[in-house]
C-alpha cells in the first residue's frame, strides 16, 4: 500500500478489510436477521406443538395439576407458559437449568405431548455470535468482524462525501456501474441501522471485549463489579429478608409432612404482568409446603431494556409480594437499553418486521460489496500478477458459497428439520449437521462449476427450496397451518423463493453480454480504465 | 481508485499497529477514562466502556490514514501514559 491521499488509503482500506470481514459478516448478519424471527421458527419446527386458547392463568393451572400429579415430591417447579409469540406449554421438575429436560403438556388440556427435539431458532440466533464454535473463540471473532464492519462504514463515510447526491443515483443494467450503485444506495439508506446494530452488537459483549475498566477500577473482578450489594436494593433487601426469615420459620414451625395448598396463579400473573409485562416463566420452590415460594420471570426484553435476570418473587401460601423487580443504575440502565436495541424484542411484529428488512438491507450491502470485488477485477484478471488472479478466483467462489450457499444451508435445515425420522436420538445435532453439510456440498459445487452457472445453479436451489417450502409441510404434516404462525413462515420463505428465483433469471439473461464487451474493450481500453 | 498495490512491508506493520496498537492505545484509553471520572466506579465502568468501540475502529482508521508508518506506532507509544494514569492505584500498590 503507498497511499498517496486520505481517500486512497480509505479506499483501501475499505476494500480489503470488507473483503476479508465480508464473508463473516455476511454470514452473521443473515443468520442474525433470521433470528429476528426465533421463535416463530421454533413454532415452525416443533409442528406437533397444538393451537392454544387458552390464557396464561389457565394454561398455568393445567401445569401445576400435572406436576402435582406426577412430581408431587420434587423440591422445584418451572413452568415455561404460552406466550403471544410461542403457544408451547412446558414444565420441568429440579433444579432451574438451561438444558434442563422438558416435558411439553397441551395447554388447552394440560395432557403430556410429544414434540419433535429440534434445534429450533435458536440455532441462528446462537450461530450469529458464536458461529458454533467453542464460545469465546466464536463470540471474538464476531466480534473483531463487528470492528471491521464499523471500520467499513466510518472509511465509507471518509470516501463518499457526497454520498446524499449518490443515494439518488441507481443506473441499472450497467454492470459494475449498477453494483456500486446498489452498494452505495443500501449503504447509505439503512447506515443508521448499521451503525447501530454493529455499535450495540459490541456493548452486548463490551466487559469481554473491553475489560480495561473492569481491570483498572475492580482489579479485573466482575463479580465485584455487578456482584452483590447495590444500593438501590439493599433497603428492599434488608424488608425481605426479615420476611424470608418469618416465614421460613412459620414453614418448619408446621411440619414438613402435610401438603400445603398453593395460592391461585391468576391474580399473581396480573400482578407480575403489570410489574414486568408478559410473564414467560414461573418457577415454585418448596410446592406444597408453607414456605414454598413463587418467582415470575417476563418474556426476554418486552422492553427496550433487555431485562435479563429480572424477576418478581412470591409467598406461595398467601400470595404476598416478596420481592418486586430491581431498577437498574443509570449507567447500568444505559447499557442494558443499547443491547435491547440490538436484541429487537420491544414493539412487537412491526418493529420486528423492521428489523428484519433493516437487517436484509444490510445484507444486500455486504453482498454487493463483495460482489463489486470480484466484478472489478474480472476484467482484467492477469494485469496484477498470478497470485492476485489466483486470490481473485478464490474470492469468487467464497463469494459463490458465502451467499448463495449459506442460503441454501438455511433453506436445507428446515427442510431437515421435517424430513428427518421424528424419533432420531440427538435429532437436533442432525439438523445442524444437515446445515453445515449443505454449505461445505455449496462451497465443492462452486468450486467445481462455471463462475457463471455455479450462481445461476446455487440460487435456483435455493429458490426451489425456499418457494416449495409449503408442499414439503403439506407432504409431511396432517394440519400444515392449522396455527397462522407456520403458514405466515412459509409465505415469507416463498417470497425470499422469488426473490432467488428472480437473480438467477437476471444472471441467466445477463449471458451473452460479456461477448460483445470483450470485443470493445479490445477496441477501447482507454475508456474503460477511466471509469 | 487502484486496487491491490504491490504486497509490502509497511502495510503488514500498518495492519499489526491497527489491531494490536490500536486495542493497545484503546484499552489504556477506557482505563484512563475510567480511573479519572468522578463517578461511583459501577458507573464509570460503563461510562469509560461504552466509547471504547468507537475509539477502537477510529484507531484502525488513524493507522491507515497516517502519511508515515513510523508516525503509527509512535502515537500507539501514547498508550503508555494512558496506561500509568489508568492503573495508577495497581502502581502505587506494586511499588509500595
Amino acid at each position: 500500500m503507498k497511499p498517496s491521499s486520505l481517500t486512497q488509503s480509505m479506499s483501501w482500506l475499505h476494500t480489503w478489510g470488507g473483503l476479508i470481514f465480508g464473508w463473516l459478516l455476511f454470514a452473521i448478519f443473515l443468520t442474525g436477521t433470521l433470528a429476528v424471527f426465533d421463535k416463530e421458527i421454533d413454532v415452525w419446527m416443533q409442528p406437533e406443538a397444538p393451537v392454544s386458547h387458552v390464557d396464561q392463568a389457565q394454561a398455568a393451572e393445567h401445569a401445576i395439576s400435572y406436576l402435582q400429579r406426577h412430581h408431587g415430591a420434587e423440591s422445584a417447579w418451572d413452568i415455561s407458559l404460552p406466550t403471544a409469540r410461542s403457544p408451547v406449554l412446558s414444565v420441568s421438575t429440579g433444579e432451574r437449568r438451561r438444558n434442563a429436560p422438558r416435558q411439553y403438556l397441551d395447554p388447552n388440556t394440560g395432557e403430556p405431548i410429544d414434540i419433535r427435539e429440534t434445534a429450533g431458532g435458536r440455532f441462528f440466533f446462537l450461530f450469529h455470535f458464536t458461529l458454533h464454535m467453542p464460545r469465546n473463540i466464536g463470540i471474538w471473532l464476531v466480534g473483531l468482524a463487528a470492528v471491521g464492519m464499523l471500520v467499513a462504514l466510518f472509511s465509507s463515510l471518509i470516501i463518499h462525501k457526497k454520498f446524499f447526491k449518490e443515494f439518488f443515483t441507481f443506473r441499472p443494467n450497467k454492470g459494475q456501474r449498477s453494483w456500486l450503485d446498489a452498494h452505495n444506495a443500501t449503504g447509505v439508506l439503512v447506515l443508521p441501522f448499521h451503525l447501530m446494530i454493529t455499535y450495540t452488537g459490541l456493548v452486548i459483549f463490551s466487559l469481554i471485549y473491553m475489560p480495561a475498566a473492569v481491570d483498572a477500577l475492580f482489579d479485573g473482578d466482575r463479580e465485584a463489579a455487578f456482584g452483590p450489594g447495590q444500593p438501590a436494593k439493599t433497603e428492599q433487601q434488608a424488608a425481605q429478608g426479615a420476611r424470608n426469615g418469618r416465614s421460613q420459620n412459620e414453614g418448619r414451625g408446621e411440619g414438613s409432612g402435610e401438603l400445603v395448598a398453593l395460592t391461585p396463579l391468576q391474580p399473581l400473573l396480573l400482578q407480575a404482568e403489570q410489574a414486568l409485562g408478559e410473564v414467560r416463566s414461573v418457577s415454585i420452590s418448596h410446592p406444597g409446603r408453607s414456605d414454598a415460594r413463587i418467582e415470575m420471570r417476563p418474556v426476554l426484553g418486552n422492553r427496550i431494556e433487555l431485562s435479563k435476570g429480572l424477576s418478581m418473587t412470591f409467598a406461595g401460601v398467601s400470595g404476598e409480594v416478596l420481592k418486586m423487580p430491581e431498577q437498574s443504575r443509570w449507567a447500568q440502565l444505559t447499557q442494558r437499553v443499547l443491547s435491547g436495541l440490538h436484541f429487537a424484542q420491544f414493539g412487537g411484529y412491526p418493529m420486528r418486521w423492521l428489523y428484519f428488512i433493516c437487517g436484509m438491507a444490510s445484507c444486500a450491502m455486504i453482498a454487493t460489496g463483495l460482489v463489486l470485488f470480484t466484478v472489478k477485477r474480472r476484467r482484467r484478471p492477469e494485469a496484477e500478477g498470478p497470485i492476485a488472479a489466483q486470490l481473485y478466483h478464490l474470492a469468487e467462489r467464497l463469494n459463490i458459497s458465502v451467499i448463495a450457499g449459506l442460503s441454501i444451508a438455511c433453506a436445507a435445515y428446515l427442510w431437515g428439520n421435517r424430513l428427518l425420522p421424528a424419533e432420531l436420538s440427538q435429532r437436533g445435532a442432525w439438523e445442524v449437521r444437515v446445515f453445515f453439510a449443505c454449505w461445505a456440498l455449496s462451497l465443492l459445487h462452486a468450486c467445481c462449476r462455471e463462475r457463471t452457472q455455479a450462481w445461476r445453479e446455487q440460487l435456483v436451489c435455493a429458490a426451489a427450496l425456499c418457494v416449495c417450502m409449503p408442499l414439503l409441510s403439506l407432504a409431511t404434516m396432517t394440519r400444515p397451518w392449522a396455527e397462522p404462525i407456520r403458514a405466515y413462515l412459509e409465505l415469507s420463505t416463498v417470497a425470499c423463493g422469488a426473490l432467488f428465483a428472480f437473480a438467477a433469471w437476471r444472471i441467466g439473461q445477463k449471458k451473452p453480454a460479456p461477448a460483445p464487451r470483450r470485443q470493445s474493450r479490445n477496441v477501447s481500453q482507454e475508456l474503460l480504465n477511466a471509469d | 481508485m487502484k486496487p491491490s498495490r504491490s504486497f509490502s512491508w509497511a502495510t503488514v506493520s500498518r495492519i499489526i499497529a491497527a489491531l494490536f496498537g490500536g486495542y493497545l492505545y484503546t484499552y489504556a484509553f477506557t482505563a484512563a477514562i475510567a480511573q479519572m471520572l468522578p463517578l461511583e466506579p459501577r458507573d464509570a465502568l460503563v461510562v469509560a466502556t461504552l466509547p471504547a468501540f468507537v475509539i477502537y475502529p477510529l484507531t484502525i482508521l488513524w493507522a491507515f490514514a497516517c502519511p508515515r508508518p513510523r508516525m503509527v506506532w509512535a502515537s500507539a507509544g501514547l498508550a503508555l501514559p494512558l496506561l500509568l494514569i489508568g492503573f495508577w492505584p495497581q502502581f502505587l500498590r506494586a511499588v509500595a
